[in-house]
């Protein structure tokens, strides 16, 4: 941790290269970070205001609030699987701390996300969600998702090298947890029986976190955050040493 | 400093040569048990103890475990057996260049290098005219290095990586780039390191460089260590050696 320290400047180049390859050469360039979220709002509203005429209230919104964190989670897995296996020349020829790799990927799509939050907060003005004090436990609701976020980004990055597949399963993996997750559906139409189960996945109270806080105005679940608080905690150390057990080979099998 | 900059100990390193190597999730599965790969020692029970302020060469022929014991000192290969001790901050030169983004300038890439060797922000800002000065590159510095010639784009990672001012450096055959008036210069610039007290390991297969740049030396083969101590007797043994194989 003390060495990871004494990287940050590695992990911040990483991170500004991250954000600014994705978008170099189009035209728009890091607009696109703005236009993407713009994009998916247009079309969701669009699409689930005309065409499939949602049952819910302010479907397009309820969607964007769980959409946006969502991506965080799965564009940092599915990045992260490419994290080492894709600078080989890296980790082949120099040494450093190789949580760096990973690390620069959940950190690029973090500040995507915040980013994000330009388009959404006026977009629920616009579209007259009534935001309220409830706002206050974001910041928190992010801790805890990012606690989550880390050690399993850390984890498929390093299982990538001894199972190269994982790379080209993740996007399926991901799909399946997403539509286990109450992201395009509420959490309330789940069956009763079913809710013990359902309730195992960890994605689930901090996506309906998200739209305590943003879509209905109210204060999270504190006891379902306070749990996946502790065990993140607990999953990120694990993460951690998992991670720097698994490292140690990754120069001659990457 | 009582202690020593390096201190190997007994250090063993195993490969596995994969034969046909399963890399996917249904290979594994289906070849569960019956890998096909092989062990190789490529190090076995290498002593070695480099005192600070000295230049040991490693010589050997190729496939002995040069660049593998230089890759296991600087920590990116993780030894089987036994331990490795380093004392100060290090620097390894293994591959010029490597980390360099080609969309970057010049700049841009110092700054992405340095970084990925260790060093903070304020380190580059107050190396970055010395290092830009060292490389001589001109006004191509603010160019993408994709446009580099190769000998331009190792003239810069060897800029940047003796720049790091490190305790000890590690160096593998990376002294034969760029065109003599460089080659010249990055002499220089070891002699330099040497005096101001810094710790250097050399691979090199020029006898010649052992004698003239080293004070120590070792001879490896076939992963064991042939001879070790003075660099001259070493350099010596080795280059007579050399001739006498059948080639
Ligand atoms: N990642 C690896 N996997 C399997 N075998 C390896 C690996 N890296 C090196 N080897 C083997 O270890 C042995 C030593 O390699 P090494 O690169 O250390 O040799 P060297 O002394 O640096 O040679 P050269 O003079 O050609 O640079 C070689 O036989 C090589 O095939
Ligand atoms: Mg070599």
């Amino acid at each position: 941790m003390k060495e990871l320290y004494l990287y940050r400047e590695m992990l911040r180049n990483l991170v500004a290269k991250e954000l600014r390859a994705r978008y170099k050469g189009s035209v728009l360039g890091f607009f696109w970070t703005f236009l993407n979220p713009l994009l998916m709002l247009v079309v969701y509203s669009l699409v689930f205001s005309f065409v499939m005429r949602a049952q819910m209230q302010n479907y397009a919104m309820f969607l964007f609030v769980g959409l946006l964190p969502w991506n965080y989670l799965a564009n940092s897995l599915i990045q992260g699987t490419a994290s080492l296996v894709h600078n080989a020349s890296l980790v082949k020829k120099i040494y450093f701390p190789r949580e760096v790799l990973p690390l620069s990927v959940v950190l690029a799509n973090l500040v995507n996300y915040l980013l994000s939050l330009l388009i959404l907060i006026p977009a629920l003005l616009i579209f007259k969600v009534h935001l309220t004090a409830a706002l206050a436990a974001f910041p928190l609701v992010l801790l805890v998702q990012t606690l989550l976020v880390i050690p399993l980004t850390l984890l498929v990055s390093v299982a990538t090298v001894y199972f190269r597949d994982l790379e080209h399963i993740m996007g399926i993996l991901t799909m399946a947890w997403f539509f286990l997750t109450p992201v395009i559906y509420p959490s309330e139409i789940i069956p009763p029986e079913l809710k013990p189960l359902f309730n195992l996945n960890p994605a689930a109270p901090i996506i309906e976190a998200y739209q305590a806080v943003f879509f209905y105005g109210r204060w999270p679940d504190w006891a379902s955050l306070g749990w996946l608080a502790l065990g993140g905690s607990f999953f990120l150390v694990l993460g951690f040493r998992l991670f720097d057990r698994f490292q140690r080979r990754v120069a001659e099998e990457i | 400093m009582s202690t020593a900059a390096i201190e190997v100990k007994n250090l063993w390193k195993k490969f596995r040569i994969y034969y046909d190597r399963a890399l996917t999730l249904k290979e594994r599965l289906l070849f569960w048990g019956r890998q096909r790969y092989e062990d190789f020692w490529a190090l076995k029970n290498i002593n070695l103890t480099v005192p600070h302020g000295v230049t040991v060469g490693l010589v050997g022929r190729n496939g002995s475990g040069k660049s593998t014991l230089l890759k296991i000192i600087s920590r990116i290969l993780y030894p089987t057996k036994g331990e490795v001790r380093v004392n100060g901050r290090m620097s390894t030169l293994l591959e010029l260049g490597a980390g360099f983004h080609p969309d970057f300038t010049g700049r841009e890439n110092i700054f992405l290098n340095a970084s990925i060797l260790g060093l903070t922000r304020r380190e580059i800002k107050e190396r970055l005219d010395e290092i830009i000065a060292f490389a001589e590159l001109g006004d191509f510095i603010d160019n993408p290095v994709r446009n580099y010639s190769s000998g331009m784009y190792m003239r810069l990672g060897f800029a940047v990586a003796v720049h790091v001012d490190p305790d000890i450096l590690l160096i593998d055959e990376v002294l034969a780039v760029g065109d003599l008036a460089f080659q010249e210069k990055c002499l220089r610039r070891i002699r330099e390191l040497q005096q101001r007290g810094k710790t250097i390991v050399l691979v090199t297969h020029a006898p010649k460089q052992v004698e003239d740049l080293c004070d120590m030396a070792v001879w490896l083969d076939k992963g064991e260590i042939r001879m070790q101590g003075e660099a001259r007797e070493v350099a010596r043994a080795y280059a007579d050696w050399l001739a006498a194989q059948p080639s």
